[in-house]
């Protein structure tokens, strides 16, 4: 079995890593009809607060339902996403 | 009657017992330190590492041969914890049943914990980036939830009073979204979210997985062969697929083994055509949630 792979380049997509805000854009998240991707705030920004509620980003979570449709690919306007399978 | 009606329901229903939504019951399992804890950064939870597994890929995971059966395992454990040391950045004893509008209602106007407030679905808004006013939270939840800003409705009422609140689960309803009753965390009710598959955790986590985080629930639909037209109404209105149109018979067939029981198909039939049977009364289905 051949698993799909969802790469997203977080210096293009995601706010604490030099990208965009999510939170304007989830234009992935909208075209995506079994709904893979989750938006969530960023991991360890700092040290002393994990949870900053200012920095956002997007990950492929439910790879297993990807339907290899290509629209997130498509409709990525940073051309952050690549998906192999 | 579930296991959850044998634990908590006191003789009924879980979530028809008064006492799950009481301020007292939350007070002595100090959840209002834990929800503002979880709800702090709820959005993180699939991400998040649990004894080095996240969710990333869960599909695949379980279909390992060994291991999968060990997370299925686990999982079931932690959705269903009632441990007292639970931690507040998994979702803990977090899952809930589905029920039919009238007893949603029923909940809203008789049993639910003042401040009752409407916020962001959390669901929706993290996979599918759309800001939708529907849950329904009340109890100790409300006060944390208002807390966080990005929960909070722009341009709408937050507080709302008990009939509108059975107001807006009504017309959630009649949109075509399943209700849903939740344990956050066990035995504490304090939410009523108008869900709809595939954005929402707790049904995929269920339907996609077979995780029992969303129980079926206390009743099933049934259709009347005489009354039905073969309108199909009733489908577009089903998000289990439990509903198909048979050519031959000229009406359409319920799959029992996959109705959840919502009642959504049985408000949409411009016949009278469908009813929902309690679960207890038929001995295939019963205990089957």
């Amino acid at each position: 079995m051949r698993k799909t792979k969802i790469i997203i380049d977080y210096s293009k997509c995601g706010n604490a890593t030099g990208g965009i805000d999510p939170r304007q854009c989830s234009k992935c998240l909208q075209v995506c009809d079994p709904a893979v991707f989750v938006r969530h705030m960023a991991f360890n920004v700092k040290e002393d607060n994990p949870y900053d509620p200012q920095f956002w980003q997007i990950t492929p979570v439910w790879l297993s339902l990807c339907t290899h449709c290509g629209k997130c690919v498509k409709a990525c306007p940073q051309k952050a996403i690549t998906v192999t399978f | 009657m579930c296991d959850w009606c044998m634990k908590h329901g006191a003789g009924g229903k879980w979530y028809l017992n008064a006492r799950n939504y009481s301020y007292e019951l939350a007070e002595s399992m100090n959840l209002q330190a834990y929800l503002e804890e979880q709800w702090k950064n709820f959005e993180q939870v699939y991400i998040r590492k649990i004894m080095g597994i996240s969710s990333i890929g869960l599909g695949y995971k379980l279909r390992m041969p060994i291991i999968g059966r060990v997370l299925r395992w686990s999982a079931e454990r932690m959705i269903h914890s009632e441990s007292r040391n639970r931690n507040p950045v998994r979702a803990d004893g977090h899952f809930g049943q589905v029920i039919p509008i009238e007893e949603a209602k029923l909940i809203m106007l008789n049993l639910a914990a003042e401040p009752i407030i409407q916020n962001y679905c959390m669901c929706r808004m993290m996979q599918k980036g759309i800001k939708d006013v529907c849950c329904i939270n009340f109890g100790v939840l409300s006060t944390v939830i208002e807390k966080l800003p990005r929960f909070i409705p722009e341009n709408t009422k937050v507080r709302l009073g008990r009939e509108e609140a059975a107001a807006v689960l009504e017309e959630q309803n009649r949109k075509g979204r399943v209700t849903t009753v939740w344990f956050q965390p066990v035995p504490y009710i304090c939410a009523i979210c108008s869900c709809e598959a595939p954005q929402c955790g707790g049904l995929r986590l269920r339907m996609d997985f077979g995780l029992h985080t969303v129980y079926k629930a206390e009743y099933y639909a049934e259709v009347d062969p005489d009354l039905c037209q073969g309108c199909k109404t009733c489908i577009a209105g089903c998000q289990f697929g439990a509903i198909r149109f048979s050519p031959t018979l000229k009406r359409v067939l319920i799959d029992q083994s996959k109705c959840f029981g919502c009642g959504l198909c049985r408000d949409r039939c411009p016949h009278d055509a469908i009813r929902l049977v309690p679960r207890d009364e038929n001995p295939v289905l019963r205990g089957k949630y």
